[in-house]
């Protein structure tokens, strides 16, 4: 389970325990650092935040710069060796396709086949495919799957409770950090709820199946029971948080962090510079002829 | 420790209080079951002995409540977690749902409390070794059985060292070999010296454990004395409790007439030796 | 100026107006000198916003998260059906706990939705842009909420109904008039010199006047059966926050996404493009066709599930008591 190896353990770029009286054997060190997300890859290793800079900068710079060498240079120089040495280059891959496909037929009907343009290209039907819409299509798409693929390398070498975890260390409040844990845990457990809820109902003669109408029918009486049934279990959740001190302000010591170096802290303010630039060079509308 | 005066309670909304004028005591050390019917008002005192009423649910509290001869009344309810432990029914509410492991689940109160990690760490340890569930340290809290959550809840909450812990029906909702898990888990507490008080409808689980039994109806005291005669009192029948299956088997056979061998009336007698 | 950068002003001053007023009903921007103290009222209540975080609502903003994402991907998305429902949470939470607790959870709901939920399947990367309009949704929430609009109201004495029913017919007959026909007339009042206008947008805004006047009857008449004049808040409401999210959440599509979303509005934007619009006109004209009807069903539902709920869960919230009435008889 945990990659980590005691002698792994850098004391210069784990963050000092405060430990008080007592003081934390080794053991017990090795035990906490195993309590860390695994982390297969260097760049998995990297700290929450810098993986998060880098998928917004990319994010956002790719929006930026528009057009088409922009995004694709954000991608071929920044994205796709990045998961190449995180080694999820195909699973990257396959992810952004499922997100950016439902999309891409929208894109199609959008801004290819009913967007006012000159040069027409082919006709179907009521619609023509001009070169204008087909220039406009491919620049959204380029710049929607370069974003698709940055924020799914972020989300794939990134374990969620450690990106709370980093940001809590980082002077994030106890209440948000909680708050944010706790939407990955109820999520599933609302859809488990409902999955158990709707074959309940079905058993009871309810159609789901078919017709818009039926569909429907079959959604409405779901969202009742399990709003409600979700919503009641706030109470005792909320006095049992009370009774293990949750509404305590303050900073808390937690049990694991994720390593940090100056080295990354560097590439983070590099990246921060690079999107300013980005900004003022579109604002200011002096951006290279080529971009 | 704990002190009721004349405490009174209602629920906010509602016209009638659920506890009325108690004067209750609980000294370090004691370990005291809570009986009474449903609609009692055991929850309810529960709440009140923590702090929770009204701090954290509203209502109107009449009287006083103090911890070592401390009003507790005003006292934000953070602070009380770390004198005071309530455990509930519900194992499944009481999973934080933010941790991974059930070893940061049961560190979470002493964390929240702003422990440091060394201190956490060594509370942590000692409450999964004294409740005996070292072995689901690194198991994930969602994937456990309503007993061994119950435990994990219970665990997390002697991780604060608490100076009285009390325990609103904890089996209500487990089946019996969680049931089983927990009754053991209530002997091992016991054993740490802390003060406990038990709400329970399974007398079962408070005979032999309990130094004390108070027994609730209507929201008053209707009987507060040692726990081997109270357990055996008709009162309790009186009020709707059933009394342990050893008291029932005594006076099966006393209603019987029959002649029993020494070691089943020994055994009736709880007498556990026997 | 050109019309679209009016639209957005005019959602930008929307917010702030909303947020000004929500600033006071949350007591912070109160000057007026403490008779004790001689410090602005207000100061005391900076705790105010604080004070909406309980830990209750701390609770309650995950699942009303998940309510938002659970919903809006299955309705939305697998259901096809051109409706978002993906505000019931942060409703729900503006409503009972006030409005920056609303907005709060609304920015949360899509900033989690990307980053936290990023690389599990129920993870989004294009929600992230929105999360201003969900930050404004919440806040709006919170607004009625105080001023108690999702309030049941039985047995309303007649009197009070009819006023009631003609303040909300007019209510909601000027922002068709001024906030929604003009998208579809280029500026041209529904009075003015019609003829001048594309037939094919002649048709709709014909079309959608007789929506628009249907959906007025029909509250009418829900009123004057249920006699509860609680429905016209609700829907004046609903109304008002759909027409504002629409003005702020088009240029965001427009400008991120070149107006699709990837559910079944895309399809009226394409319909609005081929008659022809602008892109971000016609992305204007589905937001304002599509938001105001999803965001008054999303109010109806929540109203509905804050009456379903029993008084003692409401009551234990911020906002509660405030928002949904005290206990009658």
């Amino acid at each position: 389970m945990a990659w980590r190896r005691a002698d792994q353990i850098d004391s210069a770029t784990a963050p000092p325990a405060r430990t008080g009286g007592a003081s934390l054997s080794p053991a017990d060190a090795t035990y906490l650092a195993s309590l860390a997300p695994p982390a297969p890859t260097t760049y998995h290793r990297l700290n929450p935040l810098t993986k998060a800079a880098a998928a917004t900068v990319a994010t956002l710079a790719a929006f930026i710069l528009g057009g088409y060498i922009g995004p694709l240079t954000i991608l071929v120089v920044g994205v796709l060796p990045a998961a190449f040495a995180a080694g999820i280059l195909l699973k990257l891959g396959r992810f952004a396709l499922l997100i950016s496909l439902p999309v891409a037929v929208s894109v199609a009907l959008v801004s290819v086949f009913t967007r006012a343009g000159e040069t027409v290209l082919f006709v179907i039907g009521p619609f023509d495919a001009t070169l204008e819409g087909v220039d406009f299509a491919g620049q959204i798409m380029v710049r929607l799957i370069v974003v698709a693929m940055a924020l799914g390398l972020f989300g794939l070498t990134t374990d969620p409770r450690a990106l709370v975890v980093d940001l809590e260390h980082r002077g994030m409040p106890p209440r948000v950090a909680f708050a944010a844990a706790a939407t990955l845990e109820t999520i599933p457990a609302m859809i488990d709820r409902a999955t158990t809820i709707q074959a309940a109902q079905r058993a009871r003669g309810l159609d789901t199946e078919g017709s818009l109408r039926a569909r429907l029918r079959g959604v409405m009486p779901l969202i009742g029971p399990v709003i409600l049934s979700s919503l009641t279990e706030v109470e005792e959740r909320s006095l049992a948080l009370e009774v293990r001190a949750f509404g305590r302000p303050g900073r808390r010591d937690l049990l694991w962090s994720l390593p940090d170096s100056s080295r990354q802290r560097f590439v983070r303010w590099l990246l921060l510079v690079v999107l300013v630039a980005v900004i003022a060079a579109r604002v200011t509308g002096s951006m290279p002829a080529f971009l | 420790m704990l002190e009721l005066r004349g405490v009174a309670y209602r629920y906010p909304g509602y016209a009638r209080s659920v506890l009325q004028d108690l004067d209750i005591a609980i000294d370090r050390h004691e370990i005291v079951g809570l009986v009474g019917p449903n609609e009692a008002g055991k929850s309810t005192l529960c709440l009140v002995a923590a702090g929770l009423a009204p701090a954290s649910i509203g209502g109107t509290l009449t009287g006083s409540v103090l911890m070592d001869g401390k009003p507790i009344a005003g006292l934000p309810v953070h602070e009380l977690a770390a004198w005071v432990g309530l455990v509930f029914q519900d194992p499944n509410t009481q999973r934080s749902g933010v941790t991974g492991t059930v070893f940061e689940e049961v560190a979470l109160g002493s964390v929240n409390l702003g422990r440091p990690v060394a201190e956490t760490v060594a509370r942590t340890r000692s409450s999964l070794a004294t409740l005996r569930i070292e072995h689901l340290a690194d198991r994930d809290p969602m994937r456990l059985s309503g007993g061994q959550a119950q435990l994990v809840a219970i665990a997390s909450i002697l991780a604060m060292e608490p100076r009285l812990f009390i325990l609103d029906e904890p089996t209500a909702q487990l089946d019996p070999e969680g049931t089983r898990l927990v009754g053991q888990a209530l002997r091992r507490l016991a054993a740490t010296g802390t003060a406990l008080l038990i709400a329970e409808h399974k007398t079962d689980l408070l005979d032999g454990l309990c130094t004390r039994i108070i027994a609730l109806d209507g929201g008053r005291v209707v009987l507060d004395g040692p726990a081997d005669t109270a357990l055996e009192s008709d009162g309790l029948t009186g009020i709707g409790i059933q009394p342990p299956a050893r008291v029932r088997l005594a006076r099966a056979i006393k209603a019987s007439g029959l002649r029993v061998p020494d070691e089943l009336e020994q055994v009736a007698a709880g007498d556990r030796s026997a | 100026m050109s019309g679209r950068w009016v639209r957005i002003l005019a959602g930008v001053v929307a917010t702030l107006v909303a947020i000004i007023i929500g600033l006071s009903a949350s007591g912070t921007l109160d000057a007026t000198p403490d008779p004790e103290t001689g410090l602005p009222a207000g100061a005391h209540r900076i705790d105010s916003i604080a004070s909406q975080f309980t830990t209750r609502t701390i609770v309650l903003i995950p699942i009303a998260i998940a309510i938002n994402i659970v919903l809006g991907q299955t309705v939305g998305t697998a259901l096809k059906i051109p409706l978002y429902l993906d505000s019931i949470g942060t409703i729900l939470v503006g409503v009972l706990a006030g409005p920056i607790a609303g907005a709060v959870t609304g920015l949360l709901a899509n900033l989690i939705w990307t980053f936290v939920l990023a690389g599990t399947p129920f993870g989004s990367p294009f929600a992230w842009p929105y999360a201003i309009v969900a930050a404004e949704i919440g806040l709006l929430a919170g607004i009625f909420g105080y001023y108690g609009f999702f309030r049941n109201r039985p047995n309303t004495p007649t009197p009070q109904l009819v006023v009631g029913t003609v303040i909300s017919v007019v209510v909601l007959g000027a922002l068709a008039l001024w906030g929604i026909l003009p998208a579809y007339t280029e500026g041209v009042t529904f009075f003015g010199d019609l003829a001048s206008v594309d037939p094919i947008f002649q048709l709709v805004a014909i079309a959608i006047a007789i929506v628009l006047v249907l959906a007025l009857v029909a509250l009418v008449v829900q009123l004057l059966v249920r006699r509860n004049l609680g429905v016209a808040y609700v829907v004046v409401g609903g109304a008002i926050c759909g027409v504002i999210s629409a003005l702020i959440s088009a240029p965001i599509t427009e400008i991120f996404f070149g107006g699709v979303t990837g559910s079944g509005s895309d399809l009226l934007v394409a319909a609005f493009q081929q008659a022809g619009s602008t892109l971000s006109n016609a992305v204007l004209q589905q937001g304002l066709i599509q938001d105001p009807i999803d965001k008054t069903l999303t109010y109806i539902v929540v109203f509905a599930l804050l009456h379903t709920l029993s008084r003692r869960f409401t009551a234990r919230f911020p906002q509660g008591e405030r928002a949904v009435g005290v206990e009658e008889g």
